[in-house]
């Protein structure tokens, strides 16, 4: 291959990366910016274009004139964190059942079940959150981090079975067959014989879980009120008729944390080989 | 080890299915307690439906399956006592070399100190002692077929273990250790074995009887000798032996088969009228080639001419192919045989006591 080709994919990296990471930039300054930083033309260098301040900081955890995000940020982290761990779990046995064994509903065969489980994500949210608000008011679980880690594993246990089954598909049937011939009882045989093997499939889907479990806004925004709000509310909640884009900033940066130390240690699980080659 | 029986056994996937189409055919089986079977035919023929039979990973669709009388049509796989070695190796990764092997005696909730004996014996006859701790995924893919093995071979109570063509994936140089290594753990405590293999060479050195199926069928059963020289048909004769049966289409005449001009003297003759349809069969290593300077045969030997078309080299021995007017006829010979040139004419001699009368496919029964 001759150098230009391998120059102009750097050149376009490159550019893809500067992309990318100007929101960071602009927001890591921002954040350090008070109300006249802001106004007029864009700068980036501290104290030679402007003068930091952690006024934004403060503000979000709790200073004067500002929203203290902790209490949301650890109502965020218990709902994203429970429903993604329960949705893990049930979503792995509906696929390993939908995986390994033949159901029929009516005319509904394996393939028409896990369709209908995934089919629970294509309809819009308003449609769905209806119905979740008359479930949840009627065990009073309204405005409750109890009623939201139930809506929320609703939510996400139809990415948790997609993921899964696909993933249970590929693992040869003779695993689990040889465990059934060594004694084990179908339950034994997936938890000793094929949920050890698994790892990188309840990886991905524990990621997706819990990306998804940290954004939603819709649901927490319709099925709490005063008692329980979650990040991104109480982030929306911040706003006012001048958007102040300090604390805005702030508290997104403060947000994707989590995510953010996710994303580091799946890398550090990827790069130590342990999502190729599962099985054999 | 257990008598294992399937009564009219048989396996449709699809009820309601033609009979003419199951995966299985009614089929009634004994395979003796403590001996060793090989299951052949070609792939699609029920092999593997058989199996899962046997070890309750399929409930036959008809029929009933015994173990030591005892039925078992209904049992749960794991409670049947059955081991399998299936034909990639199948291995828990997580797992060190030993608790790989003691899996299936921990499932079994035996002790403690017995496992460690019996894993012991097992690793030892596999030549694995020295790497019990290593874990499973850093083995080579031999290494983790003969970990299988192992596993299949590793507790001595069960009621037989099936092989489903476990050493396909082997290279072949460790293929003849390895199943000296099988037979020689098999015979220690001489389980009843069903060994599946498409390769009837391994299947005729490692099984004590050759159990032929295809489309679903069991189509012959008997030892390898009885298979090599008396196959009960033409499709056995073409599937049992490398190179196949030769197959020559003739009609009866006087007791003999006539092929052209040729009238080839048959082993015994056939109880059908003068002038049906006969077909002779004769394994490729009892033709002689007759060539100008050996003696020519006698009257136990049928002369038949032909020209030499092709001739492939097996290394230790060479498969000639003679035309015969518009039939081949293949003849096995050892290396050092004199073989003439490609395109000449040759002579051969079809020894009678080997000349079988096939008719509609089937071998004919003595007819006197």
């Amino acid at each position: 291959m001759s150098r230009w080709p391998r120059r102009a994919q750097y050149l376009l990296l490159i550019v893809w990366a500067v992309f990318t990471a100007m929101p960071f930039l602009w927001a890591i300054t921002t954040s350090f910016k008070d109300v006249n930083a802001v106004q007029g033309h864009v700068t980036y260098v501290p104290w030679l274009e402007f003068e930091p301040t952690l006024e934004a900081w403060r503000q979000i955890f709790g200073g004067a004139g500002g929203v203290n995000l902790v209490g949301p940020f650890v109502n965020s982290l218990i709902i994203t964190v429970c429903a993604s761990a329960i949705a893990i779990v049930l979503g792995a046995l509906a696929a390993y059942g939908l995986s390994r064994f033949r159901y029929r509903i009516g005319p509904a065969k394996n393939k028409d079940i896990v369709f209908f489980f995934v089919s629970q994500r294509i309809m819009p949210p308003v449609v769905l959150v209806i119905p979740f608000f008359f479930l949840l008011q009627m065990p009073g679980l309204l405005d409750t981090r109890l009623g939201l880690i139930i809506v929320t594993v609703a939510l996400l246990l139809p990415i948790a079975v997609w993921v899964m089954v696909d993933f249970f598909d590929n693992i040869p049937r003779e695993i689990d067959e040889m465990a059934m011939l060594e004694g084990c009882t179908p339950m034994q045989a997936f938890l000793r014989a094929i949920v050890p093997n698994s790892a990188p499939g309840l990886t991905v889907a524990a990621m997706f879980c819990a990306v998804f479990g940290w954004n939603d806004f819709f649901f927490a925004f319709r099925l709490t009120f005063t008692q329980v709000q979650t990040l991104p509310q109480a982030v929306v909640a911040l706003n006012s008729s001048i958007p102040p884009w300090w604390t805005l900033s702030a508290a997104a940066l403060f947000g994707i944390i989590p995510l953010l130390v996710l994303a580091v240690l799946v890398e550090r699980y990827l790069s130590k080989g342990n999502l190729a080659g599962a099985v054999r | 080890m257990a008598t294992l029986t399937l009564e009219n056994v048989a396996q449709t996937y699809n009820p309601g299915e033609d009979p003419d189409r199951w995966a299985l055919k009614p089929l009634e089986l004994t395979l003796e307690s403590g001996r060793t079977y090989a299951l052949v035919g070609p792939s699609g023929c029920g092999k593997t439906t058989l199996l899962n039979i046997l070890s309750g990973l399929v409930t036959p669709s008809h029929g009933r399956v015994t173990f030591d009388g005892v039925d078992v049509t209904s049992t749960p796989t794991r409670l049947r006592n059955i081991a399998q070695v299936f034909q990639f190796p199948v291995i828990y990764r997580s797992m060190t070399v030993r608790d790989n092997l003691a899996f299936p005696l921990e499932c079994r909730g035996w002790p403690r100190s017995r496992i460690e004996e019996r894993v012991r014996a097992v690793a030892e006859a596999l030549g694995l002692a020295d790497g019990l701790d290593v874990p499973a995924s850093r083995l080579s893919a031999d290494e983790k077929q003969l970990i299988s093995l192992g596993r299949g071979l590793v507790r001595d109570d069960v009621a037989a273990v099936l092989m489903d063509e476990p050493l396909t994936v082997i290279d072949p140089q460790l293929k003849l250790s390895l199943r000296r290594k099988i037979r020689q753990l098999s015979d220690e405590f001489a389980p009843t074995v069903i060994y599946v293999t498409h390769d009837q060479y391994e299947a005729m050195t490692f099984a004590q009887e050759l159990l032929v199926m295809s489309e679903g069928r069991l189509i012959q059963r008997g030892t390898p000798e009885q298979l090599f020289e008396s196959p009960s048909s033409t499709f056995v004769g073409w599937f049992v032996g490398s190179p196949s049966m030769n197959f020559l289409r003739g009609t009866l005449e006087r007791g003999a088969a006539r092929v052209g001009e040729h009238l080839i003297d048959l082993a015994w003759s056939p109880p059908v009228p003068h002038g049906s349809e006969v077909t002779v069969g004769i394994r490729p290593e009892y033709i002689r080639i007759v060539d100008g300077g050996s003696h020519p045969g006698d009257a136990s030997e049928t002369s038949v001419h032909g020209r030499l078309v092709a001739v492939q080299d097996h290394g230790e021995s060479r498969v000639c192919e003679i035309q015969v007017r518009e039939q081949q006829v293949a003849v096995k010979v050892r290396r050092e045989v004199h073989v003439p040139k490609v395109g000449s004419f040759v002579d051969l001699g079809l020894p009678r006591s080997k000349c079988l009368p096939y008719v509609e496919g089937r071998l004919a029964t003595c007819g006197d």
